[in-house]
């Protein structure tokens, strides 16, 4: 059970009503987690949509062997682990406590459950996740479209290049 | 008014019940673009969601640097302008129709309001816009991993 007014500290809840942070409130446990906490690693099934209330996460991905590239570091009011909510899928990076941290976890498959009873609730929660989703997008192609300009060369590496374009 | 038959030609569509597409159909218009005209400016904040019926529309970004770049040609069944669906974004690329386009519309501001009155629909549409955003999220990731994998600063030659 976590209050609607830590709820609040997150961004992406902002638009939702009371009456559905209430709902999300009983869903919902507080955990903290110390440094160095590996809370998934790349390629695991994720069941847990994670709100972060204090400190900093890491999400990190494996360039080679001896390489690992922080993608983001995840701060207060940020969430991850959004795959827990609309799919079960593998996760595509690591996720890795920086600091000790103050989190709020919800089990992706009881919030799926919830969605098929709530539709109101399942509305706001999945336009939150793709906002997300789609911020993160818009600032990896920014980064892929920044090296291609500095290296032309290497658009040649990248096969599915039209992928950088929102089009479906 | 656009009829079922042909929303479901549009492949970000083409997956949504026969129930859902039926209260999409009313909110939705075709219209025909000649050759150049531009339907998506990019940093301009997107109103409209386009699903091509025919024709092709050319799809060119500019980086930070101000160098152009060509990344695709859009064919018949795909959508742009989906994440104007999410509310005011600013577009990430231009739009330019490279042939005559029969193109079906869908105002943003008119699909807000039916996921307003209707969460059955804006579930539906949200969870199918959160699935193609999440899917091409992660192509985004493996090609930033992959252009610093081959970097020339990371791989020199």
């Amino acid at each position: 059970m976590v209050k609607i007014q830590d709820l609040k500290q997150i961004s992406m809840l902002e638009p939702m009503p009371d009456h559905l942070l209430a709902l999300i409130g009983k869903q919902a446990q507080l955990s903290i987690f110390s440094t160095g906490t590996c809370l998934f690693k790349t390629g695991e099934a994720v069941d847990t949509f994670y709100m972060l209330i204090m400190g900093q996460v890491a999400l990190t991905v494996s360039l080679n062997p001896d390489v690992d590239v922080i993608l983001e570091n995840i701060q207060s009011g940020r969430t991850f682990g959004s795959s827990a909510l609309i799919s079960s899928g593998p996760a595509a990076y690591t996720a890795v406590c920086q600091e000790p941290c103050e989190t709020i976890t919800l089990s992706g498959s009881r919030m799926q459950a919830l969605f098929e009873e709530n539709h109101e609730l399942a509305f706001y929660m999945m336009a939150g996740v793709a906002r997300q989703y789609k911020k993160t997008m818009d600032s990896r192609a920014r980064m892929i479209m920044k090296t291609l300009a500095l290296h032309p060369e290497m658009k040649d590496c990248i096969h599915d290049i039209e992928k950088l374009t929102p089009s479906y | 008014m656009v009829p079922i038959d042909l929303l479901k030609k549009i492949q970000f569509l083409a997956d949504l019940p026969d129930d859902i597409l039926e209260k999409i159909g009313p909110h939705a218009r075709q219209a025909v673009f000649k050759p150049d005209t531009i339907l998506i400016r990019q940093n301009q904040e997107q109103h409209l969601v386009y699903m091509l019926v025919s024709g092709s529309i050319s799809i060119n970004a500019s980086s930070d640097t101000g160098q152009g770049l060509t990344l695709d040609e859009i064919t018949p069944g795909r959508s742009l302008g989906v994440s104007a669906l999410l509310g005011k974004f600013p577009a990430t690329f231009t739009a330019v129709c490279t042939d005559t386009c029969d193109v079906v519309v869908l105002s943003a501001d008119l699909m807000q309001q039916l996921f307003a009155l209707d969460h059955t629909v804006g579930y539906a549409v949200m969870q199918r816009v959160a699935r193609l955003f999440k899917d091409r999220m992660n192509t985004h990731t493996r090609q930033f991993v992959h252009a610093l994998s081959v970097h020339p600063a990371i791989n020199p030659v």
